[in-house]
């Protein structure tokens, strides 16, 4: 091709290379701006720099928390047996009450989908909005104490995850298989046991497992405020200063953590 | 004097595989169209990315331009790299980037990091794209997606990619094998084209013997990793391509 | 026609419903599951007698109690610009949490690490600290170390986003071709240089999806961990839980879930766009 083509087209792409650049610098500008403002406003202005202190006395206080009160860990069996159960129940209390919300959220088999559809939604999203802290906030008020609020509160939160997947699950199943009961003669509910449930099954058991994870970590705070389980503990030993104690709490959820997401890992292999 | 000599080289995976090259040797001269010939598992392409060490061998030497490469550290090594253009079967372009941006990368190996980072290529590399551009045939798709283009494009890509790098060897692994006859031939012309232009030598591993044997000036035989011939194309014959591939069934 | 079949030669077929073990294993499972139900309600001393009355309690709880919620009390300018701080807080802590997690989803990738050996084992670990560690409990720590308001709130998203947004990245970056980064690499590009153009490209469109999925997440801790201290709308939270102010509960509260659903129905806006644009 001839040099004075060549070098047009070398002086457009040049031109537009440049441009790009420079809008993609504008907005790495713009968004600099708007980070460092940010952070003047939220942590420099909020914080007390004078409480903080120095450099070295925030890193003393926090190697407070790098040693383990190994005494603790026996006393810690038993919460934290609590909190495994609490969020196995929680986790199955969730799974039966979702079923109603699974069926109105499903847009195959919603029973009045003008009314029904969006109330399931709704309670799909109001149940992942509302932190767990805030349902057990709730719960503790409704019903005191223990590990009641705690196993309601992880039911409401784990509601609106395993719902949304289900239900989204029904709406993807092969419509063949429900034509065909359908053209047998079968009603409704043989629909949903012969058509859906075996394609549907696999899928909610597979969240169910999920969230049931998740539920340990959450299961573990709830004790924050009055739920039972490690987070009571955990609360006793900040309350106490004991921060070797805290440490030794948070090792003990983490392994908590641990063993729930083995038997994740495995149930899952056997299940699919 | 050879550009490349390969002096008893050994691959393998891992201790528990076999080994796939066994005590390799051979040399490649400055205008050679070198082809790597074999059947499937013959150890071509693991021989092609020993040459650049994408593959560590476990023994041998590879003296490129006096140089061993197999006793590079890690940046000699990148530094070596930049001088080795390489052409893959898959075209191993980034697909959501432009063409022109595909090329540029080429220069990684020369471009500061921070500069390439914002995709700060200097005034000559751009120039430099564009020939290369136009001498492949793809000024007109300069700021195309790579993956909006038919696969011939794309390896011509990939073609001005390497040649980007300024390269003193082309290695090229299967160039051909994705895409359809009439475009294969049109693309080992413009490699051996633009390799006779630039003055580089090319090692391609290439399973289309009739391709090897139109384009290539000497053959490199393998079976099992193991050098079965040696020598220039016309020396090729029926036999010797029979005992080469004697384990293939097709 | 007789047509001879196996049915003549061996007799009718064998079949069951119930299928010995498989049906044994399904009903054990179910048995266990009722059996720790009872065990667990009695172990954890769960009053059931009161469950019948709670619904009650709940209903009249949410009539008498937290109805009508005392929107006036958070009409307030305090109240919104603590809204505005839990907003910084969070997008500040999804900011920083999301480039952490661009290390750590390349670290932590098996693929593409730096050093299986040490690299590798180090970047998952710390991902899984970080997930593992519940987002209160990030609060609470970093407010025992830093004193109130809004930088523990930071610290502690930052650290729970780069878990969030860390492991989801890794196993994206697991799943990519890794044809361009030999290529890459066979360019005599360095390791950062091959991450940029060979691996980032490639999974530029799942992180921004991850990204929005992230700020999602961030928003709705944001707005609990003042709850402890740390900042934002959640100290409101705690004083009037604790001063039993019933109706300013339920006001914070319904301003809390209010944010979330604009907050969820931007970022769906958001995934839509991203959808289009890939």
């Amino acid at each position: 091709m001839e040099n004075a083509i060549l070098h047009s087209t070398a002086e457009r792409v040049l031109a537009s290379r440049s441009e790009a650049r420079r809008r993609r610098a504008t907005i790495y500008l713009i968004l600099f701006l708007l980070v460092a403002w940010s952070i003047k406003v939220t942590v420099i202005d909020d914080t007390d720099w004078e409480r903080i202190g120095s450099f070295s006395s925030i890193l003393k206080e926090a190697g407070r928390f790098f040693a383990i009160d190994f005494s603790l860990f026996p006393k810690l069996i038993e919460p934290a047996f609590e909190t495994l159960v609490i969020a196995c129940l929680g986790t199955l209390l969730g799974v039966v009450l979702c079923l109603p919300v699974i069926w109105f959220g499903a847009a195959n088999i919603t029973p009045f989908k003008p009314i029904t559809y969006p109330l399931a939604r709704l309670m799909m999203t109001l149940s992942r909005s509302i932190h767990e802290i805030v349902w057990a906030l709730f719960f503790v008020a409704a019903v005191g104490l223990g590990a009641l609020p705690g196993i309601l509160a992880i039911a409401m939160r784990s509601i609106g995850f395993i719902a949304k997947i289900s239900a989204e699950a029904i709406e993807d199943i092969d419509p063949k298989a429900v034509e065909a009961i359908q053209a047998m003669g079968g009603g409704k509910l043989q629909v949903l046991r012969y058509a859906i449930l075996p394609q549907v099954l696999p899928v909610i058991i597979g969240v169910t497992v999920f969230e049931w994870e998740i539920n340990i970590r959450r299961s573990a705070i709830l004790g924050l405020v009055g739920a039972g389980g490690l987070g009571l503990v955990f609360f006793r030993q900040m309350n106490t200063f004991n921060y070797p104690g805290v440490t030794s709490v948070i090792l003990a959820i983490l392994i908590l953590i641990l063993i729930g997401e083995v038997l994740s890992h495995y149930s899952r292999k056997s299940v699919i | 004097m050879p550009i490349l000599e390969v002096k008893n080289l050994r691959a393998r995976y891992s201790n528990s595989t076999p080994e796939i090259l066994k005590s390799l040797s051979f040399s490649v001269e400055a205008d050679d169209f070198f082809a790597v010939i074999g059947p499937s598992g013959a150890g071509k392409s693991t021989l092609i990315r020993c040459i650049n060490r994408l593959v560590e061998p476990t023994g041998g030497e590879v003296m490129l331009y006096d140089t061993d490469v197999l006793k590079l550290s890690s940046s000699e090594l990148r530094r070596l790299r930049r001088n080795i253009g390489m052409i893959f079967q898959e075209f191993n372009l980034v697909d959501r980037m432009s063409v022109m941006d595909n090329v540029l990368s080429g220069r990684l190996g020369y471009v500061g990091t921070v500069r390439s980072l914002f995709k700060m290529f200097p005034r000559s590399d751009i120039d430099r794209a564009l020939q290369i551009l136009d001498r492949v045939g793809l000024i007109d798709h300069v700021d195309k997606r790579a993956d909006a283009l038919s696969g011939g494009q794309r390896q011509r890509v990939g073609i001005a990619r390497a040649l980007m790098q300024e390269p003193r060897l082309l290695l090229l692994d299967e160039p051909t094998s994705s895409l359809d006859p009439k475009i294969s031939r049109e693309v080992m012309a413009l490699i051996k084209e633009i390799a006779g232009e630039f003055q580089v030598p090319v090692l391609c591993n290439i399973h289309d013997v009739q391709l090897a044997m139109e384009f290539c000036n000497k053959i490199l035989g393998l079976q099992d990793g193991i050098k079965m011939f040696d020598g220039a194309t016309e020396t090729m014959d029926q036999q010797k391509l029979d005992e080469i591939y004697a384990m293939e069934v097709l | 026609m007789n047509i001879p079949t196996t049915t003549a030669i061996t007799g009718p077929p064998h079949w069951r419903r119930f299928r010995f073990p498989q049906s044994l294993y399904h009903f054990g499972a179910l048995l266990g599951v009722l059996v720790f139900v009872v065990f667990a309600i009695d172990y954890l001393n769960i009053p059931l007698e009161r469950l019948l009355t709670m619904f009650g309690r709940i209903g009249t709880q949410l009539t008498e109690r937290y109805y009508p919620p005392d929107i006036n009390y958070i009409n307030d300018k305090d109240y919104f610009a603590s809204v505005l701080d839990t907003m910084q807080m969070a997008y500040l802590g999804a900011l920083f949490g999301l480039l952490a997690s661009l290390l750590l989803g390349w670290f932590g990738a098996h693929n593409v690490t730096p050093s299986r050996r040490y690299v590798y084992p180090a970047a998952r670990l710390i991902t899984m600290i970080c997930r593992a560690v519940h987002e209160m409990i990030w609060a609470i720590l970093f407010v025992t170390i830093l004193g109130f308001g809004m930088l523990p709130g930071v610290f502690a998203l930052t650290f729970f986003c780069t878990g969030f947004a860390g492991k989801l990245l890794a196993e994206e970056v697991e799943a990519i071709n890794m044809g361009p980064v030999e290529a890459m690499r066979a360019t005599g590009a360095n390791g950062l240089q091959t991450f940029v153009f060979g691996v980032f490209p490639q999974v530029r469109v799942a992180f921004t999806g991850i990204a929005i999925y992230t700020w999602d997440v961030a928003f709705r801790a944001a707005t609990v961990v003042g709850f402890f201290g740390a900042g934002g709308m959640g100290w409101y939270l705690k004083r009037n839980v604790l001063q039993i102010e019933s109706e300013r509960v339920a006001a914070i509260l319904f301003s809390i879930i209010l944010l979330v659903l604009v907050s969820e129905i931007i970022s769906a806006w958001a995934r839509n766009r991203v959808a289009k644009m890939a």
